[in-house]
């Protein structure tokens, strides 16, 4: 096992040269130590220190499979993104246009429609499939930009949230 | 697809726009057992390189879940070892530099607090545990971000009431040297009995020595979801359905807690813990537990009834969270900071709600006294008396109990102190003229209760 930490003591105490094991973490007054005393810092292949990615323990590898499973997505999605869609304003002509305008041209696929109006408000939820799962938030942030403080308000959440929060 | 009713999609929404449901906090726990080493400053350098080196992606993490399920996560934090049981191999009697490291850290990652200058002295102190109660009063006072905790009982091991004497001329020193903020220092230092080990929730966060390397705690909370989910059931239904529907609203926030802390483990690489279900108030308008209590049934909170109306919230949130989670730990339950809570601190201004009404409620609420506020030039033993009384609920009912309490110098009783943010503000509680100057100076052990001898 490699060491853990070189602390600034452990620099004060080398000279010329020092090598570094694969995943010990220098602190960083060891760094400045070092820099001030001109030991230089290496791995064993010789390319100088670089701060180790953080190992999370013996349990972090298998925590993945210890989650218990709550409700996973549906089968019909296929590697596509659930996303959910509500908008909530004043109803006037074109709204319905311009939000799946904005889908249309983002590619989403609508999978579900539902809009009531009560007198001059409307509200429209929509569930859709997003092709590309990394598209998401350039997607939320390109649709919550639809309409305004006087006109309607565009909710873009994770399909999960909804699954997590209704579904035992 | 479509396996949402539109009810279903336009409740979440509803919640998280207008009845301010958040996850209250994020918190990585990191074990600091390997940074002990026979030099205090190395051992601090190691503590600061540790936390810094975990939690370097925790804030952006955080809010990244935030924006993908449009939820807020309004704190991030840090817990860590018991500082004492780090110190030991230090031999150092002055363990500030371990603070200002905890600082140094929290504030190079971003976070909101860092939790865990701590130390466990129910049954009695090593010489790091010493040195950590004299370090606890200069620590807070010096450092911004730092939460120092101690566990002075069990239900196990009894009441250390050497250690609940000491605790309370540590309240008074951290209040003196915080002066020029009202005390502000006592908010960020609390005692336990029967503490846990994976509370995310400050001034109590703290990861215990039976918690992994990492580990990410998620505290959800919701006070505002569920005074509306009551207010709508109106005043005419009787007390089971307002349980069910307490219990339902909390199966709900607890699993969006769930959602966000699996999630950030994951992005992070670490273990998920457990997810603390609290109704956990704050200053906003709505985000009251007092106002919930009102809601139940009683006029005002600390009115005859409260006591009952928080057994029942606290028991429905536990039930509703123990259904949609697996992983539920912490305090879990309901918050009465009275500071914090407009309702609460109403109910005080009012006359309703009094610290011996108060102390009758921390029996069935989660945690205990939490952010009430006495006078500056309260006696220690008075202190010492209203800490013992309060360790003693949580060791003879099996139940973690906590006091976080401000002895505000300069103030009086029912002037008004203000603290600002999160903390609120507080009118200054009559302790009483009547004091336990003999209990105080006895000192020693009080012994476990019978019950706890279940081998």
């Amino acid at each position: 096992m490699p060491r853990l930490f070189i602390t600034a003591e452990d620099i004060r105490r080398s000279s010329g040269e020092l090598v570094v094991e694969q995943g010990t973490v220098v602190t960083p007054q060891a760094l400045e130590a070092a820099a001030a005393a001109g030991v230089s810092l290496v791995h064993a292949g010789g390319e100088p220190y670089s701060e180790p990615s953080p190992d999370r323990g013996p349990d972090a590898a298998q925590a993945v499979h210890h989650l218990p499973h709550l409700p996973e997505p549906p089968a019909d999605l296929a590697g596509a993104t659930g996303v959910v869609v509500t908008a909530v304003g004043k109803n006037r002509p074109g709204v319905l246009a311009e939000i799946t305008g904005a889908l249309a041209a983002a590619g989403a696929d609508v999978r579900d429609i539902s809009q009531r109006t009560v007198e001059d408000y409307f509200h429209l939820v929509l569930t859709i499939a997003l092709g590309n799962a990394a598209e998401f938030e350039g997607f939320k942030q390109q649709m919550e930009c639809l309409g305004g403080e006087h006109d309607y308000v565009v909710r873009v959440m994770h399909e999960r949230v909804f699954r997590f929060m209704h579904r035992i | 697809m479509a396996p949402f009713t539109d009810q279903e999609i336009l409740e979440t929404v509803r919640m998280v726009e207008l009845e301010t449901l958040d996850i209250r906090t994020t918190t990585l726990g990191i074990n600091l057992l390997d940074c002990a080493d026979p030099d205090l400053e190395s051992s601090a350098e190691k503590v600061y390189a540790k936390v810094v080196h975990h939690a370097r992606n925790l804030v952006e993490t955080a809010d990244s879940i935030a924006a993908d399920y449009g939820v807020p996560i309004v704190n991030k934090r840090i817990a860590v070892t018991p500082i004492a049981l780090v110190a030991g191999a230090s031999g150092s009697e002055d363990l500030v530099p371990y603070a200002r490291a905890m600082d140094a850290a929290a504030k190079e990652v971003g976070v909101d607090f860092i939790g865990g200058f701590s130390a466990y002295v129910h049954k009695g102190f090593t010489r790091a545990d010493d040195a950590l109660f004299h370090s606890i009063a200069p620590a807070l006072a010096e450092t911004e971000h730092v939460c120092a905790s101690v566990s002075l009982a069990t239900s196990r091991a009894g009441i250390n009431m050497d250690a609940v004497a000491r605790f309370s001329d540590v309240v008074l020193d951290t209040a003196a040297r915080t002066k020029d903020t009202g005390g502000l220092g006592c908010a960020k230092l609390v005692c336990f009995a029967n503490p846990v080990e994976d509370n995310p929730f400050v001034a109590g966060a703290h990861i215990g020595t039976g918690e992994g390397e990492t580990v990410l705690n998620v505290g959800v909370s919701g006070p505002g979801v569920v005074r509306s989910a009551l207010a709508r059931l109106g005043g005419e239904v009787d007390l089971l359905a307002v349980a069910e529907t307490i219990k339902r609203t909390a199966f709900k926030v607890t699993r969006m807690g769930e959602l966000v802390g699996r999630e950030a483990a994951r992005r992070l690489g670490t273990t998920f813990g457990i997810v603390d279900v609290s109704l956990a108030p704050t200053p906003a308008v709505g985000d009251s537990v007092a106002d919930i209590l009102e809601l139940i049934g009683v006029d005002r909170s600390g009115a005859p009834g409260s006591t009952a109306a928080v057994a029942m919230l606290t028991d429905a949130v536990k039930k509703g969270g123990a259904m949609a989670s697996s992983s539920v730990g912490g305090l879990s339950g309901a918050f009465i900071p009275v500071s914090e809570d407009q309702g609460m601190i109403d109910a005080v201004a009012e006359g309703a709600l009094s610290l011996a009404k108060l102390e009758a409620m921390t029996t069935v609420c989660s945690v205990g006294l939490d952010m009430v506020a006495v006078p500056g030039d309260t006696p220690a033993a008075t202190i010492t008396g209203i800490v013992a009384d309060e360790m003693a609920i949580g060791m003879v009912n099996h139940k973690t109990t906590a006091v976080r309490i401000i002895p505000v110098p300069g103030k009086g009783p029912g002037e008004t102190v203000e603290w600002g943010g999160l903390l609120g503000t507080a009118i200054v509680q009559d302790p009483g003229k009547f004091s336990c100057q003999v209990l105080h100076k006895r000192g020693g052990r009080i012994p476990a209760p019978i019950h706890s001898y279940r081998n």
